[in-house]
């Protein structure tokens, strides 16, 4: 008598947790979208635009390039997505005073802000 | 009275090997044994412990290195974890046949891809077919003890062969929780020197591991497959005089755990056996008349052991924190052997299989209630609806 | 089964990972010298840290055996713990927390500046600062300790004995005599303990407001 043999069942995976075939993730090109390190840092750079000659040793320093320059209109920008306050920048300078590391909790804003560390 | 202290699982492994004063060790970092190789090399280096500390350039290094070193007739030790344990895959049947009674300490970790350090059984387990003793612990202090115990049995001459000594990465590995070690003449009553049979040797010169005639393949696996026959009385005699020694006693095979009088069982091994033993008190006080059976030793399988203490239930539900990917069941790979060990009784239990801890997750005790309710749905219906169910999924 | 009180220690990486260590060791082995149950562990995907990553640590108490023993987080925690306050601003450090839980902050900012970076500061009913920075001065960075191995300069040197003298004040889950036995710089923990500024609040269950910043009633 043939009886029913027992299955192997179904698998599905919930939505939201989903992981990429062959776990193949997107490469970042530019900036990485996917983990922002604002908020590892606890000082800020922060330039004084009288005293700062423009030498562009910060800019050339820093390891994850927050520094933006635009040689039209000589323009030296700090984007703060990626800055850890490594503070390799501030020791770079050569001008007394010109880039100085001030608190984070200082300024209201400017981290991300997660909602857990991964 | 000895002092009871807190320490994590790799702290145990370290103090175990310590206490059966190894005389070469070859580390390798992987994370999480990671943290054993740290540990003995403090005591190496602190003096505690006298033995050689090398640093090997890769864990196929690792094997190799420890089988020379226990060939030239030294108690050697190393571990792994994840890929590496696979990395080290060539050295293993050489290993167990060549008779080498290494001890390899594993500390669970998921297979790549792609790189996830929480534990899956899925590394050790498949060496499996190599030949080498394989166990697994549920807490610190077993891993202390196993230790202990798998030199022992390793190294009696009716098995000598190499262990396999596991634990989860992480819930056993990093969490501390209390550990009773043993005192020096305690351990030195249980646990004799080791004596090679045939080392290599000026004096006494001998060739190990010549090639070998397809004549000559048949007997040579014959005779170790007969030491697999000899080894659970071996298994048996050292858990009994561990527990005259030391006071803790071990099921030598199976902890049974409330299975006397129960209907349905957990069949389980690792880590998450604890929690399934609270499940199994809560759902007692609700009245289900369940149990658990925890597997100490994956090779050699206690087959009989199992039939016994598994027979009289009606519904196994084995938990796999394991894969055995287009296997059988499509699940994991303690069912295959479980349901082979129950076959030939005349009325067999039915069992299915629950994928959890895969990835190195927790299992909630709510997934415990669940399972409990499959497996009594399952006595109800009297039949098993399928092979395996992947928890959450 | 008893209440387990989950306990989480937020730190930076290395320049912190010993201190946040110390801190939970200190706990539970208070805990347990009282006859309670705890258990204090690293969170394992924090580590290996890196310098300044947030890193965490746990401790669960309870006064009996903890059953459910194995959790990567803790995912409830009754007491958050930071010891370097610029974690508030970039983490959502009160995740999980249910009403009523408590916050300590090593710091010397006002507490009340310091609610201005927490938008869900509604679910706390007590919030505490210590400047342990000041009080002790010593930072210990010692990488025994990582991965489960030992930690050989000693616990509560450093930051982690104002810290936890602040904890057993403000929470009153441990006693401080229970501390005094087991931290190695006794009187910076005496120091963190009365020099801890503590403000208690009624966290506004009913009305949770999401997005305003630091919403407080005055008990």
């Amino acid at each position: 008598m043939a009886k029913a043999l027992p299955g192997y069942g179904t698998i599905v995976v919930p939505e939201d947790r989903v992981v990429p075939f062959g776990a193949v993730t997107p490469a970042p090109v530019g900036t990485q979208k996917l983990f922002q390190t604002s908020n590892w840092r606890v000082v800020r750079p922060v330039r004084d635009e009288e005293k700062c000659t423009k030498c562009l040793q910060c800019y050339l320093a820093c390891p994850d390039a927050c520094w933006i320059y635009k040689a039209d209109g000589e323009t030296l920008e700090w984007v703060g997505d990626f800055c850890k306050g490594c503070q390799v920048c501030i020791q770079a300078c050569p001008e007394d005073g010109a880039l100085v590391a001030v608190p984070e909790l200082d300024f209201e804003g400017g981290v991300v802000r997660l909602e857990k560390p991964f | 009275m000895a002092k009871e202290s807190m320490m994590t699982g790799c702290r145990a492994a370290a103090e175990g090997a310590k206490a059966a004063e190894v005389e070469v060790i070859c580390s390798y970092p992987i994370r999480p044994y990671t943290a054993i190789m740290m540990e003995l090399a403090k005591m190496v280096a602190d003096g505690e412990l006298n033995a050689e500390f090398i640093h090997g350039e890769g864990e196929h290094a690792q094997v190799s290195v420890v089988l020379g070193a226990s060939a030239a007739g030294a108690r050697a030790y190393t571990g792994s974890s994840g890929v590496g344990v696979t990395y080290a895959m060539e050295l293993y049947s050489p290993m167990a046949g060549g008779r080498y009674p290494v001890q390899m300490t594993i500390a669970d970790r998921t297979l790549d891809p792609p790189g996830d350090f929480g534990s899956e059984h899925t590394d050790a387990m498949s060496t499996r077919d190599q030949g080498w003793l394989l166990g697994w612990a549920c807490s610190p202090q077993e891993v202390y003890d196993n230790t202990l115990m798998s030199y022992r049995i390793g190294e009696d001459h009716r098995v000598m062969l190499p262990q396999m000594v596991c634990q989860d990465g992480y819930f056993i590995s990093h969490i501390p929780d209390k550990v009773i070690l043993g005192e020096m003449s305690q351990v030195k009553e249980f646990l004799p020197p080791y004596r090679p049979i045939h080392p290599l040797s000026l004096t006494n010169p001998v060739s190990h591991g010549p090639q070998i005639r397809p004549d000559q393949g048949a007997p040579m696996d014959a005779m170790r497959a007969q030491t697999f026959l000899a080894i659970p009385k071996v298994i048996e005699e050292a858990t009994a005089d561990f527990a005259r020694i030391f006071g803790r006693k071990y099921d030598p095979f199976v902890e049974q755990y409330k299975l006397a009088d129960a209907e349905i069982a957990f069949f389980i091994m690792g880590a998450h056996s604890n929690t399934a033993r609270a499940a199994v008190d809560r759902l007692r006080k609700e009245g289900v008349k369940v149990g658990m059976a925890r597997l100490r030793w994956v090779r050699p399988w206690p087959t009989h052991q199992l039939a016994e203490a598994l027979g009289h239930v009606k519904a196994v539900g084995v938990v796999e924190t394991s894969t055995s990917y287009g296997g059988a069941m499509r699940g994991g790979n303690l069912i295959h052997e479980l349901r082979a060990s129950l076959y030939d009784l005349d009325d067999r239990p039915l069992v299915t299989s629950f994928m959890g801890g895969l990835g190195g997750e927790t299992i909630w005790p709510a997934d415990f209630d669940y399972m409990a309710g499959i497996l009594s749905g399952m006595v109800k219906e009297k039949r098993t609806d399928r092979y395996v169910y992947w928890l959450g999924m | 089964m008893a209440k387990v009180h989950e306990i989480t220690v937020w730190a930076r990486g290395v320049l912190q990972d010993k201190e946040g260590r110390d801190v939970i060791n200190l706990f539970a082995k208070a805990a347990q010298a009282e006859g309670k149950h705890a258990q204090a562990f690293d969170n394992y995907e924090d580590l290996p840290d890196r310098v300044l990553v947030t890193v965490r640590k746990y401790v669960r108490l309870s006064d009996e055996e903890i059953e459910h023993k194995y959790v990567y987080t803790n995912d409830k925690p009754e007491v958050v713990v930071i010891a370097e306050a610029t974690i508030v601003k970039g983490i959502d450090v009160l995740r999980g927390m249910e009403p009523g839980g408590t916050l300590i902050i090593n710091t010397n900012r006002s507490i009340d500046d310091m609610l201005k970076f927490i938008p869900n500061a509604n679910l706390l009913a007590t919030v505490a600062t210590v400047d342990a920075d000041a009080i002790t001065g010593i930072r210990t960075i010692d990488f025994s300790g990582s991965e489960g191995g030992v930690d050989t300069t000693g616990i509560g040197k450093g930051i982690a004995a104002p810290i936890v003298g602040a904890i057993a004040k403000v929470t009153g889950l441990i006693k401080k005599e229970s501390l005094a036995k087991v931290v190695s710089d006794v009187s910076g923990m005496e120091r963190g303990y009365n020099e801890v500024k503590i403000k208690h609040f009624k966290p506004a269950v009913a009305e949770l407001v999401s997005g305003a910043a630091g919403s407080k009633h005055s008990k």
